[in-house]
């Protein structure tokens, strides 16, 4: 099977959040625990776990016949260095905190003891939306994360191939034989892993036109996310589907710097979000406007605790007069605002023009700053004001799935100076977010997702564009080719006819 | 001439020192580094800091140059920052593909160019000369990619004859190699076609205007004699230097051609390299493209002693 797709720079999960390599390992290794379409974790190399009364001892045990592809043998001592390793990440940080020891009890059995009870430890080793719980070998694990691991033997369903690796072109995965399934039934993340076709090649096809030709004559089987002004031709294409398969869109978003004038000032903030009109917005980011949502919740659209807490600025999207009101209050007196505007990647250049536009309006002394993406990245790290290399706006994007859980997504943290780009500080939000790792129960998250968004949206650091769908075209012969929502799609289960 | 080529290799030398302290310098002062890109879109600062110590990178611009330059002198242009592999290995590994569409373009352009230049010369002002005026235009105007999504378009989509996309090694069979290799060539062939072509005819007729070819006209030479004995040797020198720059040249186009095509060669090595500011990639391939420059020139100039014995060194 072919796929037309980006590929990873890096083979390491621990060593970057990039979404390629996170792929690229759910083929190679595997979890702990995998999570169901219902995102509920359950078992994946795990024949079986307990707590302990108290809830701060669980034991976990291995099931039989998980091998490396090296042919030896997946062990306690390879779990623990692993979950050992994924402390040091950003994942891994708040067990870290609560975890008083991690050890193996046997060659198959390992145990973890907190200081205190974490109600969503299950949840936590089972994530996937930041630096995902992946086993390694445990030579391979005793590198700190910064020090990518440069040998990829997995214990996955697929493994690398690393004689046909041809970095930044194309990567070869080969099925791996000794790979022994669970018997429950596949089930997104959890359940059997079936590879049903003997080889996965990804290419990187840089330019979009090539690539849909090569689709078109066969010489690819996948296509992932082609560009909106390809959808008719795929679609005229009767050899052709095109499909939301990740059932996981992009929400783009506007980071404002809450350090520097004139975002520094609430109301100042407000009148952006006021401002914005996300469908006017979606129309730049995805012209074909097929599958285009809006955004309102804090946590997303697809997670479980999207809600309306707080989204009246919403209901009046796009409102020109407010926004001019709330600039005047912030009592705005000309200050330069500056976008960081990447223009390598069209969609947000094309919605950094827009937004340029658009702030203009409500009077905003607005200039663009545009560069490729990585001279953005190392500018927007500038706590600086705008004439000393600092930064006022830029635009980017999430996958939707990763807003499920607020203490791993950088984006959702309000610890100021500490915390991600824009900086924004509120102690009663970080109260709250503190408080998401011990409540347990669905119904409890909801409730507190609530409480944040109503801080999260008066504080408005951050405005939602819109969301864009993540389409994948494939060939007809290929089937049972499947995503999740955790906005993955897999090379296990599909088959090739 | 073996002192002239040993002066010019020294040269050679310094020119390279030069673009290598440039080099450097152009890579570093450009904002982003590798440390950012390697974390991802939305990592934090604290797990930026870490992978930029990791690579050395908060190193004292000196300490790293003399580290890079050091390995330089040792043959070992350093390890890539994102595929943690020897940049030599990763240059080795593209070669192959760039070097059969350098080798096949010029053999085409300069075959059908020369070819082109000299009919054109020898029909001056007549319906050929004009047909190949107006190739010669388009070809030098289209651009690359527009001319591939055709070639692409017509011979792959439509016709099935020609594979869209894709590099097939030579040790693979020298029948998938030059399959994947003609609608590439010929895409970026055409612009070189059309430069020779004009270069050969200008030069061709300069000369053919010359008295002695009107003195071997009167004595009865045939049209065959007088075009390839006589003009074209004469014409040679700037015919040769244009096909020197075109070489040169070559690898801009390449970048493109190896895009639309999907090859995996040193062109699209180095892009990618680029933007994520592997820094040894980025340094490994300038280096070896000037030297490459700087080669092509001293057989340019040694060439000319081969046409006109005159020239001497």
């Amino acid at each position: 099977m072919r796929w037309a797709r980006g590929l990873p720079t890096i083979l390491d999960p621990y060593t970057t959040t990039d979404s390629n390599t996170v792929d690229y390992a759910f083929g190679v290794y595997d979890m702990l625990f995998g999570l169901d379409s219902e995102l509920v974790p359950q078992p994946q190399m795990l024949d079986s776990w307990s707590a302990s009364d108290d809830k701060k001892t669980y034991t976990f045990s291995l099931r039989d016949r998980l091998s490396w592809h090296d042919g030896t043998p997946v062990t306690a001592a390879d779990c623990v260095a692993s979950i050992r390793r994924w402390f040091e990440t950003p994942g891994g940080q708040l067990v870290n905190e609560r975890t008083k020891d991690v050890s193996k009890l046997d060659e198959k059995s390992f145990v973890i003891t907190l200081k205190k009870p974490l109600g969503v430890l299950i949840d936590q080793l089972a994530q996937v939306d930041v630096y995902p719980l992946f086993i390694m070998r445990e030579q391979d694990a005793r590198r700190q994360p910064t020090d990518a691991v440069t040998t990829h033997i997995g214990s996955g369903p697929f493994k690398f191939n690393e004689e046909l690796y041809a970095p930044g072109a194309s990567i070869t995965f080969d099925k791996y034989d000794g790979y022994v399934p669970r018997d429950d039934a596949p089930d997104a993340l959890a359940g059997a892993k079936i590879a049903r076709v003997r080889r996965v090649v990804w290419a990187k096809l840089a330019d979009p036109q090539t690539a849909m030709a090569a689709l078109q004559a066969g010489e690819v089987d996948v296509l992932s996310e082609p560009p909106a002004d390809l959808f008719p031709v795929i679609e005229s294409d009767p050899n052709l589907v095109l499909e939301d398969l990740y059932k996981s869109g992009s929400d783009y978003f506007l980071r404002m710097n809450c350090l520097q004038k004139p975002f520094d000032n609430v109301k100042a903030r407000q009148a952006v979000l006021h401002l914005i009109n996300q469908d006017a917005f979606l129309s730049v980011i995805n012209p074909s406007l097929k599958g285009n949502r809006n955004v309102t919740s804090l946590f997303g659209i697809n997670t479980p605790f999207s809600n309306d807490a707080n989204t009246n600025w919403f209901q009046k999207g796009g409102d020109l007069e407010k926004a001019k009101q709330l600039l005047q209050e912030a009592g705005y007196a000309g200050e330069k605002v500056v976008i960081l505007d990447p223009a390598d990647w069209t969609e947000a250049h094309n919605a950094s023009l827009f937004l340029a536009s658009e702030l203009r309006k409500i009077g905003l002394n607005v200039e663009l700053a545009s560069s490729d993406w990585a001279a953005l990245v190392a500018r927007r790290a500038k706590k600086d004001s705008v004439e000393n290399g600092g930064w006022s706006i830029f635009i980017s994007s999430l996958p939707d799935f990763s807003l499920t859980n607020p203490n791993s997504a950088a984006f959702m943290a309000m610890n100021g100076e500490q915390g991600w780009v824009g900086w924004p500080q509120d102690d009663q939000y970080e109260v709250l977010r503190a408080k998401w790792a011990d409540v347990t129960g669905i119904e409890a998250h909801r409730a507190l997702a609530r409480e944040m968004q109503q801080i999260f949206w008066d504080y408005a650091s951050s405005a939602y564009l819109g969301q864009v769908p993540s389409l994948t075209a494939y060939r007809k012969d290929l089937t049972g080719l499947f995503g999740v929502q955790s906005g993955r799609l897999l090379m296990w289960n599909m088959r090739k006819d | 001439m073996v002192t002239y080529i040993f002066r010019r290799m020294i040269s050679a030398i310094v020119v390279m020192a030069m673009v290598g302290v440039f080099i450097f310098l152009l890579v570093r002062l450009a904002p982003g580094d590798p440390a950012d890109i390697i974390a991802g879109r939305n990592a934090t600062a604290e797990v930026v800091a870490g992978i930029r110590e990791q690579l050395g990178l908060n190193d004292p611009m000196p300490v790293q140059f003399i580290r890079w330059a050091g390995n330089l002198l040792n043959g070992d242009l350093g390890m890539s920052v994102f595929a943690g592999r020897p940049v030599l290995q990763l240059i080795s590994q593209r070669l192959e593909p760039t070097l059969s569409l350098s080798i096949l373009t010029m053999i085409l352009s300069v075959t059908v160019g020369v070819s082109f230049g000299i009919l054109a010369a020898w029909r001056a002002g007549g319906l050929v000369d004009r047909v190949l005026a107006a190739f010669s235009a388009l070809g030098y105007s289209i651009p690359i990619f527009v001319i591939g999504y055709f070639l692409i378009y017509f011979f792959a989509i439509k016709m099935h004859w020609l594979p869209v996309q894709g590099y097939s090694p030579i040790d693979g069979g020298l029948g998938p190699w030059f399959v994947h290799l003609i609608l590439p060539t010929v895409a970026l062939s055409l612009g070189y076609i059309a430069f020779i072509a004009r270069v050969t005819r200008a030069s061709m007729l300069e000369i053919l205007s010359e008295d002695y070819m009107r003195t071997a006209a009167a004595k009865g030479a045939s049209s065959y004699a007088m075009l390839f004995h006589h003009a074209l040797k004469n014409a040679g020198v700037p015919i040769l230097t244009v096909i020197g720059i075109s070489f040169a040249y070559l690898i801009g186009g390449v970048v493109i051609a190896e895009t639309v095509f999907n090859i995996p060669g040193v062109g699209r090595l180095v892009v990618d390299a680029i933007n994520n500011r592997d820094y040894p990639i980025i340094q490994g391939v300038l280096i070896l493209t000037s030297g490459l420059y700087v080669l092509i020139n001293l057989a340019v100039d040694l060439a000319y002693t081969l046409i006109d014995p005159r020239i001497r060194y």
